[in-house]
């Protein structure tokens, strides 16, 4: 497949690209940004310009964790995440392949960046509990509990203890079960998102693992459980 | 029978349960998904029926991954964020 930036069927191409091959952008994104001269001038601006937008709509999706949501903040916000996604994405422009069209490749750079600085902001002044074996399988007093859910809690609360160590039960714990964002753990504790997920699956397979021995799951469990239907 | 947790001790919520024993296999990382996203939001785009087992496994177990694709998707067919 070609390096160009031509519009897959069925897929609608960017609102205000302005730019499938009327806009002037170039046939060769990576030819273009890598070739000093007019051209690549040319090509920083229209790709900046591809950031901000993809940004800008990240920060406005998630604008209601802001501090300060205005359009101004979401605006100054957009544009510092449209310049940091543009250096991660010129690190890696020698690894695209055309097998999308480059804007799309381009917008996921500055959507990962718009969000993971959202979700700092969030929390920049909310402290990260690591909690280990502090949590209690659910109560089971009231009237619409079924027996099931009790004891699916409770096995999963009792294989958390027997079968996942002190990081494993705090990273999940952190994560799943107080919510806190993997972007925000990640940075809390010196990792990464894809480290911190590594765990959370190790602590999956550990957990389905024993509860399909001890018979609280099937062993040919759906993607997705509910917690009282095991 | 009704149980107290002790001071300091949270109840685990049933969608806490669920997220910790959600399937995500076939394994997929994180870096894996962001180098797979816009093939894998393109090809869904082009075919709702599109299925990558590994790819979906991954959005269903994490949330950030997820959002970031739906948020590429809505930015390329122009729904407003």
């Amino acid at each position: 497949m070609s390096r160009d930036d031509s519009v897959p069927v069925g897929v609608s191409p960017p609102r205000d690209n302005g730019s499938r091959g009327t806009g002037g952008d170039p046939q060769d994104w990576v030819v273009a940004l890598a070739t000093p001269g007019p051209g690549q001038d040319d090509a920083m601006r229209r790709l900046h310009a591809l950031m901000v937008r993809a940004a800008a709509h990240q920060v406005w999706r998630m604008r209601a964790a802001l501090p300060d949501p205005s359009p101004h903040a979401v605006d100054d916000l957009a544009n510092q995440a449209a310049d940091e996604a543009m250096t991660a994405l010129l690190r890696k422009l020698h690894t695209f392949q055309g097998r999308s069209r480059f804007s799309t490749w381009a917008f996921k750079f500055a959507i990962l960046q718009a969000a993971t600085e959202v979700r700092r902001i969030q929390w920049q002044h909310r402290e990260v509990e690591l909690r280990d074996l502090e949590i209690e399988a659910p109560a089971h007093d009231g009237p619409d509990q079924i027996s099931e859910a009790r004891d699916l809690g409770t096995a999963v609360t009792r294989a958390m203890r027997t079968c996942l160590t002190p990081h494993q039960r705090r990273v999940a714990i952190a994560l799943l079960v107080d919510g806190v964002p993997i972007d925000v753990l990640a940075d809390r504790l010196g990792s990464t998102r894809g480290a911190l997920y590594k765990t959370v699956h190790d602590v999956r397979v550990r957990l389905r693992t024993e509860l399909v021995a001890t018979g609280h799951l099937p062993a040919t469990a759906p993607f997705s459980t509910s917690a009282g239907t095991p | 029978m009704s149980t107290t947790p002790e001071p300091g001790r949270r109840p685990l919520a049933a969608s806490a349960i669920d997220a910790l024993i959600l399937d995500t296999t076939p394994w997929l990382s994180c870096e894996a998904c962001f180098d797979q996203m816009d093939t894998y939001v393109e090809a869904v785009l082009h075919d709702p029926a599109h299925e990558d087992p590994a790819m979906a496994a991954h959005l269903r177990g994490c949330p950030a991954c997820a959002e970031e694709a739906d948020a590429l998707i809505d930015l390329i067919t122009g729904i407003p964020g």
